[in-house]
């Protein structure tokens, strides 16, 4: 589902849309480690829904550069929001259009697939049961029809690390609740399953489509998923977990992997067990 | 009564072993390619493909075979077969100019009085599609099996026959020759026919998808298909020879062109082909169980040497086609990969780290894992000392249990199979 191009080499310097967040922040420090050049631009360096923000940022791109495109103001749960994250990525259109790049590749989510999907691979059929995926689904829309960029749309499942900023319900949330000895609340008993994947490995998957050049879509997500029930009691210390009354029916999701090991024969996807307890303490 | 003489019209897989056959049941056979090369390797014995018993059935009754790549040499038959394999492509789409091309060159050498017996694979339709006198023309369902096709050719179950209308006899040349080979022959129209061996084929496809589903399944539970599957055969709905065997998805190139050749006909048609569809997609999903069967057992892969025994997509041919062998390697990139294969000797290398070895023993040499990817008769000789002294690690995957997994696991191997699951391993990467 993702093809490498045959002699890339490293790009001469990433664009980041979206500095400050989780992936966009994780991305940047694995670029600077391998001696890539960054430019990271955050809402304050670009506001992507302020009247020339295209011309702003065709401003800023160079012909040979890669860009990353990160930002989106989530979660995505109001149409207004869902308007603002369109007029995001039709500014971004609109700028590559003017100053196109070497590649262009996309932050998405595997909210794209419709919650019966419970074994989820790229040629699943996206059909968002939210806002949120429905954003996502658009905008990969919107930078595949509306540029004809090299373009790799990478798909990532729940994430974990310690400097996620939301506290969601998960790893994130469950580790720092053990940390400060609260319990840990459960919808239900925590039975739905779900893939949890290390920020650290979406930044390297980031990193390596970055430097193949890769074009097409990538799910980012281990293969290998967990209870929030398991999930808990990998993080729970000596904390208590505590179910509460079931509100809404189970649903499970998992991931065929096997395009990520076709892609990326040398890579490893570090499991919860070994990823989450130094690193999501928060 | 004379005994008819036969023709077979190209001469790949499917027209070698099924004039072997032929001649085998007593009938003189003339063999005919345009490729003089060829006819001059048949000539001398030299049989471009692998089957058992092929070999010495063709010394057997060389007398009756013979060869030409003229194709004025097939006036002297009474029923010329066209036997040419349709090649496909990787999504499984046929190509038939070849077969069109071989009939406009035969069509106009065959005596007035002779058949044409479509043999070959083709679509619903092609046959009466034909420009050639259809009183003349029949159609006759193959079943060949790779590594078992002369056995297949020489002891059909029944022979099909498509004819041009239903329920008129077949010419008697073609009842004495069919009739030698003492099944039951059933003749109907051309269409039912030729829907018949696509009939066939998704009954095999559609039970072996729900093995290889049940089999995962069983895995993931605890449970174990080998037990499961007997109590299968049992039943009289189902049946002792029912396709209940894990594998790794469909290949060889026949099955997979009657699932596209039905999507086709659906959506041509109107009909609905979802079904279908999921057999093309489960077969894609098992094709790759070696690859995160690997990945599973060797997260730190890119420093593994891999053992791949078998390169062929089944024991007893050399056809590679959608091979789950090739699949794994192709995507190992670097990691090193010996592989062996008995018969594959392949001309490019399928991946950066691939070599292949001559000696079963070779692949095996400080392997951190032996992966038993075809399942060839020899493989079956191995066992936990033999492994123990060659291999530098102690990881077996043998999707189609060659081995006695139990005795593996006891040596102190992880062994990996299809439809049961292995020895818990806690490591994390």
């Amino acid at each position: 589902m993702i093809e490498h191009h045959p002699g890339a080499k490293p790009p001469e310097r990433v664009v980041i849309l979206g500095a400050k967040g989780f992936v966009a922040g994780a991305s940047a420090a694995r670029l600077a480690c391998a001696g890539v050049p960054v430019l990271a631009l955050g809402r304050a360096d670009l506001d992507l829904v302020a009247p020339g923000a295209d011309k702003a940022l065709a401003s800023q791109l160079r012909p040979a550069d890669a860009l990353l495109f990160v930002s989106a103001k989530a979660p995505c749960k109001t149409p207004d929001l869902l308007m603002e994250n369109l007029a995001m990525a039709h500014a971004v259109a609109a700028a590559l259009a003017v100053s196109p790049v070497a590649h262009l590749v996309y932050i998405s989510s595997d909210a794209v697939y419709g919650e019966g999907e419970t074994l989820v691979r790229e040629t699943s059929p996206t059909m968002p049961t939210s806002l949120h995926g429905l954003m996502h689904v658009a905008r990969e829309g919107l930078l595949r029809f509306g540029t004809k960029l090299p373009l790799a749309i990478l798909r990532p499942s729940l994430l974990y690390g310690a400097a996620d900023p939301h506290n969601g319900y998960g790893p994130n949330q469950f580790r720092r609740l053990a940390a400060e000895g609260k319990p840990i609340t459960l919808f239900g008993e925590g039975e739905e399953q779900r893939d949890h994947v290390l920020i650290d490995d979406v930044a390297e998957i980031v990193y390596r489509v970055l430097v193949q050049r890769s074009t097409g879509v990538l799910n980012i997500a281990t293969g290998r998923s967990l209870s929030f029930r398991a999930v808990a009691e990998l993080a729970r210390g000596v904390s208590e977990i505590v179910g509460t009354p079931r509100r809404n029916p189970i649903s499970h999701r998992h991931f065929d992997i096997t395009a990520c090991l076709q892609a990326f024969p040398d890579f490893t996807y570090r499991a919860i067990e070994a990823g989450l307890p130094d690193r999501s303490g928060g | 009564m004379t005994k008819p003489r036969i023709g077979f019209a190209g001469l790949s897989h499917l027209g070698i072993c099924s004039g072997v056959a032929a001649a085998a049941r007593g009938f003189d056979v003339l063999g005919f390619h345009p490729d003089p090369a060829l006819i001059e390797h048949l000539d001398r014995g030299d049989l471009p493909i692998v089957e058992p018993d092929l070999d010495r059935l063709f010394v057997e009754h060389r007398s009756r075979l013979s060869f030409a790549a003229d194709p004025a040499a097939l006036r002297v038959c009474d029923i010329v077969y066209l036997s040419y394999d349709v090649p496909t492509d990787d999504k499984g789409e046929s190509d038939l100019a070849p077969v069109r091309a071989l009939i406009a060159e035969i069509g106009p050498h065959l005596a007035p009085h002779a058949l044409l017996v479509i043999l070959c694979q083709v679509p619903p339709g092609f046959t009466r599609s034909l420009p050639f006198d259809a009183d003349r023309l029949y159609y006759q369902v193959e079943t060949l099996i790779f590594g078992r096709a002369v056995e297949r050719a020489l002891k059909p179950e029944r022979i099909i026959v498509g004819a041009p209308r239903s329920g008129e006899p077949l010419p008697a040349a073609l009842q004495q020759f069919l009739a030698a080979f003492e099944c039951p022959i059933l003749p109907m129209r051309y269409e039912s026919a030729e829907l018949c061996k696509i009939s066939i084929n998704l009954c095999l496809v559609a039970s072996v998808s729900v093995a290889n589903t049940l089999a995962d399944l069983s895995d993931r539970l605890g449970a174990d298909w080998a037990e499961i599957a007997p109590a299968l055969r049992l039943d009289q709905r189902i049946g002792r020879f029912a396709y209940l065997k894990p594998g790794l998805g469909i290949s060889g190139g026949n099955l997979e062109r009657d699932l596209v050749s039905v999507c086709r006909m659906a959506d041509r048609l109107g009909g609905e082909a979802g079904v279908v569809r999921g057999f093309i997609a489960d077969s894609a999903y098992r094709k790759n169980w070696l690859l995160r069967a690997v990945h599973e057992a060797l997260p730190q892969r890119i420093a593994a040497r891999l053992g791949v025994l078998g390169l062929a997509y089944k024991e007893d041919t050399a056809s590679t086609k959608n091979s789950p062998s090739l699949a794994l390697i192709g995507a190992l990139g670097e990691i090193a990969v010996a592989a062996y294969d008995p018969v594959v000797r392949l001309t490019d290398r399928p991946s950066a780290g691939f070599v292949q070895v001559v000696d079963l023993d070779e692949a095996c040499r400080d392997a951190d894992a032996v992966i038993l990817a075809t399942p060839w008769a020899e493989f079956r000789g191995l066992d936990p000392a033999r492994l123990k002294a060659l291999m530098r690690g102690r990881t077996i995957i043998d999707p189609y249990a060659m081995l006695d997994g139990g005795a593996f696991e006891a040596a102190g191997f992880f062994y990996r199979t299809l439809g049961r699951p292995s020895a818990v391993r806690t490591e994390h990467p």
